[in-house]
């Protein structure tokens, strides 16, 4: 469940992601989505290693087809995430993007 | 380590909509209880085993509520939860109770309610498994795992049709067994032309929903009517997430909980005739196969499309003759307690078209998420 304190307190640890580079690992294209994703499927979903040698799980934004591609370069953004709730808050989060 | 399993009993597995899980819980106990002649008041311990209560139905608090129901009140009752692991955690858990002493006979309950929820939110719930990161970039436990198919095809030249072939081996094997959810048998162009979940899982690589119970009974006592004993007892963890593991084509889990196992049974990967292993899709059970060093890695793939895993082959282990999470279902809490189930079946010979030749030594492999859990048990005879 989207709680607007939890989305309050963790702005403050994913916005130390953005604008990182990397290259992805492992990828797949999300068909049959969780609820709260229905309207962005279908969509890729990666495994990227960040230089410095993080791990994240993202979606890829803003790609063309042969961007899904093991050690594709991408870059960490910030995006809206989930669909808005009855709170009226618009969750956002780290996805990437190819470059 | 040598705990009896006095008595087994199990639900039809399928989509039982007009089964409730009180229901369920009371067919599974009653038939355990039944079968290990041991009575109800001599059961000093109860361990419930299930995920998706809590988030899907609103009610917790699932020891009670089945004691109550079991006609067990009075009994020190508990809920175990480890995802698509929680039953196997309960039996290592009740297996612990017992060796600490303090209980000498008690009841494991497996039971999961699925099909009263609509799929999307089946689909959020089982994401509890797994990190909060991979909940906010929409991941699906398809995708997470078509993820690791994606890295072992990429590392090892694993093949669609290789996955496809562990699902028509476990169909085949359901088939032969009444109580799972497919009876009938799939062919590999099938599964390759089911529909795509996450590339490169199709719909037919994946275990379905599931309602179902399965329960044990298991004793410090030797048991007239059951020779059946758990010999080891095995739980190793792991990063909740996929970022956090070191590689994507194998589970670590898996192999610390399987080293350990085999280290206290006294016994190597030879000496075991047959194994149920967690296939909630199918590269989860080429990953069981290797990661348990039952084939090298990278050529169990082509190993499973040449059939060796598959009931009748004597001279090869013989990988989930239940027809597995995939043929005869994946009911969440219930899955690692059916894993039981089967194993004493076939080591007491009474499987039928699906009896394993010679069983003598079986091994149960149950992973909660995406590898972030994993429990074996060996049985033996």
């Amino acid at each position: 469940m989207i709680s607007p304190v939890k989305i309050w307190r963790n702005q403050k640890h994913f916005t130390k992601l953005i604008g990182k580079t990397g290259r992805i690992v492992s990828w797949t294209m999300i068909r049959v989505p969780p609820d709260g994703f229905s309207e962005q499927a279908p969509y890729p979903l990666a495994v990227v290693r960040l230089d410095g040698g993080i791990h994240i799980t993202a979606q890829v934004v803003d790609w063309e087809n042969d961007q899904c591609v093991t050690n594709q370069k991408v870059v960490t953004v910030i995006r809206r995430t989930i669909d808005t709730t009855a709170d009226g808050v618009i969750p956002y989060g780290v996805k990437v993007k190819p470059v | 380590m040598n705990i009896t399993v006095a008595g087994i009993g199990m639900t039809k597995f399928g989509e039982l909509w007009d089964a409730s899980p009180r229901w369920l819980a009371g067919q599974a106990v009653t038939a355990a209880i039944r079968d290990s002649g041991v009575e109800k008041k001599s059961i000093q311990g109860l361990f419930v085993a299930n995920m998706l209560s809590g988030m899907l139905g609103m009610q917790g608090h699932l020891g009670a509520l089945f004691a109550e129901e079991l006609g067990l009140s009075g009994v020190p009752a508990y809920t175990v939860e480890g995802a698509c692991a929680s039953g196997g955690l309960a039996v290592h858990a009740g297996v612990m109770s017992i060796l600490s002493g303090q209980y000498d006979t008690v009841c494991v309950l497996g039971v999961e309610k699925m099909t009263d929820h609509k799929p999307e939110l089946v689909s959020s719930a089982l994401m509890g498994a797994g990190s909060n990161e991979e909940r906010l970039a929409g991941a699906t436990f398809p995708g997470l795992y078509a993820i690791l198919a994606r890295s072992h095809m990429e590392k090892y030249g694993t093949t669609e049709k290789q996955l496809a072939s562990v699902a028509v081996k476990n169909h085949f094997h359901a088939s032969l067994n009444a109580l799972a959810q497919f009876t009938h048998p799939i062919t590999v162009e099938q599964v390759l032309r089911s529909s795509c979940v996450a590339d490169p899982l199709k719909l037919l690589d994946c275990s379905p929903v599931t309602d179902g119970a399965a329960a044990v009974i298991l004793t410090k006592h030797q048991s007239k009517k059951s020779g059946v004993h758990i010999v080891a007892s095995a739980v190793a963890t792991d990063t909740l997430g996929l970022a956090g593991r070191k590689s994507l084509t194998e589970l670590v889990a898996t192999k610390q909980a399987a080293l350990k196992a085999f280290t206290q049974a006294g016994v190597e990967q030879k000496d075991i005739q047959f194994a149920e292993v967690h296939d909630c899709f199918t590269i989860a059970e080429i990953l069981a196969i290797e990661d348990m060093g039952f084939g090298r890695k990278g050529e169990v793939g082509t190993n499973m499309e040449k059939g060796i895993y598959t009931l009748g082959t004597a001279e090869h282990i013989v990988i989930n003759s239940s027809g597995g999470l995939k043929g005869c279902g994946h009911p969440i809490g219930a899955t690692g307690v059916k894993q039981i189930v089967e194993v004493t079946s076939q080591l007491r010979g009474v499987c039928g078209k699906r009896q394993v030749k010679q069983a003598r030594v079986g091994l149960t492999h149950n992973v909660g998420g995406s590898g972030a859990t994993a429990v074996v048990h060996i049985l033996k005879t």
